[in-house]
């Protein structure tokens, strides 16, 4: 075993909300030639049949008032073009404008959907990218919305929910946070605040209180060397007055939100563990967004094993009932570690002997680390990818490694 | 004694018109409202009243029904919370006060 994961203790994954990977990363191909980004060729159709080309023209805020649709039924135009579901379709990802243009964006506008942002724009998400290990092959694990992609970087699974409803776990099937509890090790969610609360978890906030926290918890359990081995971040979800009249900004980076809130967020993060020298060098950060929000990017998402549900046609409203056997849109992913060499680029499906990752990697690999043989889960988990493989046996030299001003 | 890092980077700072809790909620905030009402049925007792999520229509009405919600189910969770702006008034306000503290150091 190397190293970076003899050394390893705690694993922090940071989630954000609803950006696809050529939004945010796209730009970096240019001057780094291995990330799987955007040549400026790429291109959609809006609803004149006028191709578009992507733009590095996307905005912090104010660009995206309407939410982008990036529900079930509009990810698969958005993948398929607009072509009905049925034997021998192709996925193309040209329905993203027409996808857009339906919810009443005049067409100028309806263009936007093909911005991304140039890399100044997005310092600390570019450093994170091109200091540490960016995969170009991170998926959500579902084409649909938050709720249920987020469900799997809890359980594994969806538990055959595409959509944004509540579900209640019947299933023997428990999140990352109770079999790490269960099995004497630690584990913590930490929402950003009370305002902001936490999303898609609220059957644990009610059952499992004591596996909360708040981010400011988090902040001094960095610096108190408190840190569980397990720790999920959720960003500020909304804007809402803070204490003593401040003001307190949502940082998920959702459409309309602003983005650059999210780029402090992540850097304050990054820092908090950066910041205490033994945490630093025994601590891997993944930031991953749970998934694309409507957005383009222009890799095809690829099939995968069935995590053994079924979404029935009328969930789907697809017309075509959904066997949880392809990927949802890729999303940024960028792993964090002393132990991972600069310019580290995890290859995806531009690559032959490339690796697919998607949200079960987080369960399944935290599991897998820290639990070692454990059973009561998805086969889809089971078999997922580690994404601790870009640690290596050699710490990066103090000096070698960047820290945030914010 | 504060360590000192050799590669430092300036993040830029938000601006304050990025703030706005009278914006709509989004669906994603909707659904977070739903659920905690789901959570709310579940605990009312005899003569309770559920909230009335039909009137969230604004970030500032999620957050408060958000508020009240997390802290019967996590009490602990009432950290403080680090801040990222301060509105004008509060800085003016804290600016006086500084402003004050010192003619009085200076009349001793």
């Amino acid at each position: 075993m190397p190293a970076g994961l003899d050394n390893l203790k705690h694993i922090v994954v940071l989630m954000m909300e609803n950006r696809s990977f050529d939004h945010m990363l796209g730009g970096l191909k240019k001057d780094y030639p291995k990330i799987n980004g955007l040549t400026g060729n790429e291109s959609n159709p809006d609803l004149n049949g006028t191709m578009v080309p992507v733009q590095a023209n996307a905005k912090f805020q104010g660009q995206l008032d309407h939410d982008p649709d990036h529900h079930f039924p509009g990810v698969d135009l958005q993948i398929f073009g607009g072509t009905a579901p049925g034997p021998g379709r192709v996925a193309n990802m040209q329905g993203f404008i027409k996808s857009y243009a339906t919810q009443g964006s005049d067409i100028n506008a309806s263009h936007a959907i093909m911005s991304y942002f140039a890399p100044k724009s997005l310092p600390v998400l570019t450093k994170l990218a091109t200091e540490y290990a960016l995969f170009n092959g991170w998926f959500s694990s579902i084409p649909g919305p938050t709720i249920c992609n987020r469900a799997f970087a809890h359980y594994g699974t969806s538990f055959g929910n595409v959509d944004m409803n509540l579900f209640y776990i019947q299933d023997p099937i428990l999140s990352i946070y109770e079999r790490m509890v269960k099995a004497g090790h630690t584990a913590k969610i930490y929402y950003y605040d009370q305002q902001s609360s936490t999303m898609e978890i609220v059957n644990l906030l009610k059952n499992q209180p004591q596996i909360f926290g708040s981010y400011s918890q988090f902040v001094a359990d960095c610096k108190g060397n408190t840190l569980p081995e397990y720790s999920f971040i959720e960003p500020c979800y909304n804007d809402h007055p803070g204490p003593g009249g401040g003001q307190i900004l949502a940082s998920d980076q959702h459409p309309d939100h602003n983005v650059q809130e999210g780029e402090v967020l992540i850097a304050n993060t990054y820092n908090a563990i950066r910041t205490n020298q033994a945490l630093w060098e025994t601590t891997a950060l993944l930031v991953v967004y749970d998934e694309h929000g409507g957005l383009y990017d222009h890799v095809v998402p690829p099939a995968c094993q069935s995590d053994g549900y079924s979404a029935s046609a009328d969930k789907t409203g697809t017309g075509a009932p959904f066997n949880f056997d392809r990927l949802g849109i890729r999303v940024p992913a960028i792993l964090v570690s002393p132990y991972i060499p600069r310019g580290t680029v995890v290859p995806g499906t531009e690559d032959s002997s490339g690796l697919i990752f998607e949200h079960a990697c987080i369960p399944g690999t935290v599991t897998n680390f820290f639990l070692k043989n454990y059973d009561q889960r998805t086969v889809r988990e089971k078999n997922s990818r580690n994404f601790l493989t870009p640690l290596t046996d050699t710490l990066r030299h103090d000096d070698d490694c960047w820290v945030f001003d914010v | 004694m504060k360590k000192k890092y050799k590669l430092v980077m300036k993040v830029p700072k938000t601006p304050k018109r990025a703030y706005n809790h009278n914006r709509f909620i989004s669906s994603l905030i909707e659904h977070q409202i739903k659920h905690f009402s789901e959570v709310e049925k579940s605990l009312l007792k005899p003569g309770q009243k559920l909230t009335d999520i039909s009137k969230i229509k604004t970030e500032l009405h999620a957050s408060k029904y958000l508020k009240k919600m997390t802290a019967r189910l996590h009490p602990q969770g009432a950290g403080k919370t680090k801040m990222v702006a301060q509105p004008s008034n509060a800085k003016k306000a804290a600016k006086r006060k500084t402003k004050r503290k010192l003619v009085k150091r200076k009349s001793r």
